[in-house]
């Protein structure tokens, strides 16, 4: 902590709070966004018909329409936010960097993984969402066609893990930071948290291999 | 049979100028119950009486030896050695400022600390040295005790990923020393006024939840818990404001 001799009047601000409010909130909102998202991606494992019966419903309600532009607003936002927080100067991402590696600690280094991924979801996230969203309607055929070109699935095999480690460790750190996940709790968030990032990266891959081998 | 020990200790001397940061090697046989502080005070006696270390009360009390011990901050008079592999790197504690070797000055970080959260209690009554003391409901002593443990050792900061990167954050013992005052019911200061000292990116919402502090804590303070409470606490704050505009 610098030492300052200087005296002044303190200005008495609230931007801090607010700005960490909406942090946690969009961050919130794009978690719940992400699961409820694989999910209904993964209604193709049950077949094309069902997947093409939900995309269509988003459509015709215009939630797709609407709501993906939406989404991407807060997603950048979010970014916008977040980055307050991230490390952009090189003298503190080696000071992150060695303190973690000197620390062996796993929230310290999951934080590492959590800006990390941030930077490339950034772009990949933002190079999905304009590919589906600027080529609507979505329908199986269509999904299944850009996975089996080879290039997409390899794109998804990236991004898709990144995001749900981006979003299960954004979980977790939401509940301690707003004291939901109290001491005793810990190693339960703990445990939450990987199980629903093993899960939903499961069910990615399953649904990725499913676009894979629509006929 | 005893184990031979390997000590790879950081020597720097900032007082000298020809002294230049580099590590040293030592090595130590142990002994029966051997602590960091035991064998530091043997190397110093039988190796290097240059060796700069701080320690005073060998407790656990005056928090005076923390230091980093193989990359984490911890109590060398609460480290035991069995607990330790065959070789042991220390530095001094990051971010406060090196007197010599693994002796730091935390005495200014912490005096700034202090009067940057106002850290004592505010009242408007006068004190009367004839009257009797105001009781306190027992278990609300016993809860303000609970963080009034905390020995100033520095270790939540040293293990902060936030307070490394940013100098101006002060860190879980600050929030933990807030927390201890809002408990406290001598202490006036309205929710209002607590915001206004710890309500901000250098204060509880700079803190991003990597939980250092909470695991390196020698004491065991809750920190986890009283960062989750005073982030609640303030965000509300806050909320509360923006509706009572006044």
């Amino acid at each position: 902590m610098a030492v300052n001799t200087t005296t002044y009047v303190r200005s008495s601000s609230r931007t801090s709070a607010y700005l960490d409010w909406l942090q946690m909130l969009t961050g919130a909102a794009l978690i719940l966004f992400m699961w409820s998202h694989m999910i209904l991606v993964a209604s193709v494992i049950l077949g094309a018909g069902v997947m093409n019966a939900l995309a269509g419903f988003l459509e015709e309600t215009y939630m797709a329409q609407v709501g993906g532009p939406i989404i991407g607003c807060i997603f950048l936002f979010h970014f916008i936010l977040a980055a307050r927080k991230v490390p952009f100067r090189a003298e503190q991402q080696s000071t992150i960097w060695k303190l973690s590696r000197q620390l062996r600690h796993t929230d310290t280094y999951l934080w590492l993984v959590q800006a990390t991924t941030a930077m490339i979801i950034l772009i990949m996230g933002s190079i999905h969402m304009w590919t589906v969203l600027t080529d609507l309607p979505i329908t199986a055929a269509k999904s299944a066609a850009r996975i089996q070109g080879g290039f997409w699935f390899v794109f998804y095999l990236i991004l898709l893990p990144l995001v749900e480690l981006h979003v299960g460790i954004g979980f977790y750190r939401i509940a301690v930071k707003w004291g939901f996940a109290r001491r005793k709790d810990r190693k339960k968030f703990k445990k939450l948290e990987n199980y629903l990032t093993a899960i939903f990266i499961a069910i990615g891959l399953i649904a990725l291999l499913r676009f894979l081998l629509l006929k | 049979m005893a184990r031979k020990l390997i000590f790879n200790i950081f020597r720097y001397n900032p007082q000298d100028p020809h002294s230049v940061p580099h590590t040293d090697t030592f090595d130590l046989e142990e002994t029966e119950s051997m602590t960091l502080f035991i064998a530091l005070t043997q190397l110093r006696e039988e190796k290097d009486s240059s060796l700069q270390f701080d320690f005073c009360c060998r407790a656990g009390i005056c928090g005076a030896c923390a230091m980093m011990i193989n990359g984490r901050p911890g109590l060398a008079c609460h480290t035991l050695i069995k607990n330790l592999p065959d070789e042991i790197t220390l530095m001094p504690l990051p971010i406060f400022k090196l007197i010599g070797d693994l002796s730091v000055d935390t005495g200014t970080w912490f005096r700034a600390m202090h009067e940057k959260v106002e850290s004592w209690v505010h009242t408007s009554k006068s004190f009367d040295p004839q009257a009797e003391e105001e009781r306190m409901d027992n278990a609300l002593a016993e809860e303000i005790y609970e963080l009034e443990r905390c020995i100033e050792c520095g270790c939540c900061v040293a293990g902060c990923g936030t307070a490394n990167m940013r100098q101006d954050f002060v860190g879980a013992v600050a929030m933990n020393r807030i927390a201890r005052f809002i408990m406290d019911p001598r202490d006036q200061r309205t929710e209002k006024e607590y915001f206004e000292v710890i309500g901000t990116d250098e204060g509880i919402f700079g803190c991003m939840g990597l939980l250092g502090c909470e695991d390196v804590c020698p004491k065991h303070l809750p920190l986890q818990d009283q960062l989750g409470i005073l982030r609640r606490k303030m965000g509300w704050s806050a909320v509360k404001q923006l509706f009572r505009r006044s």
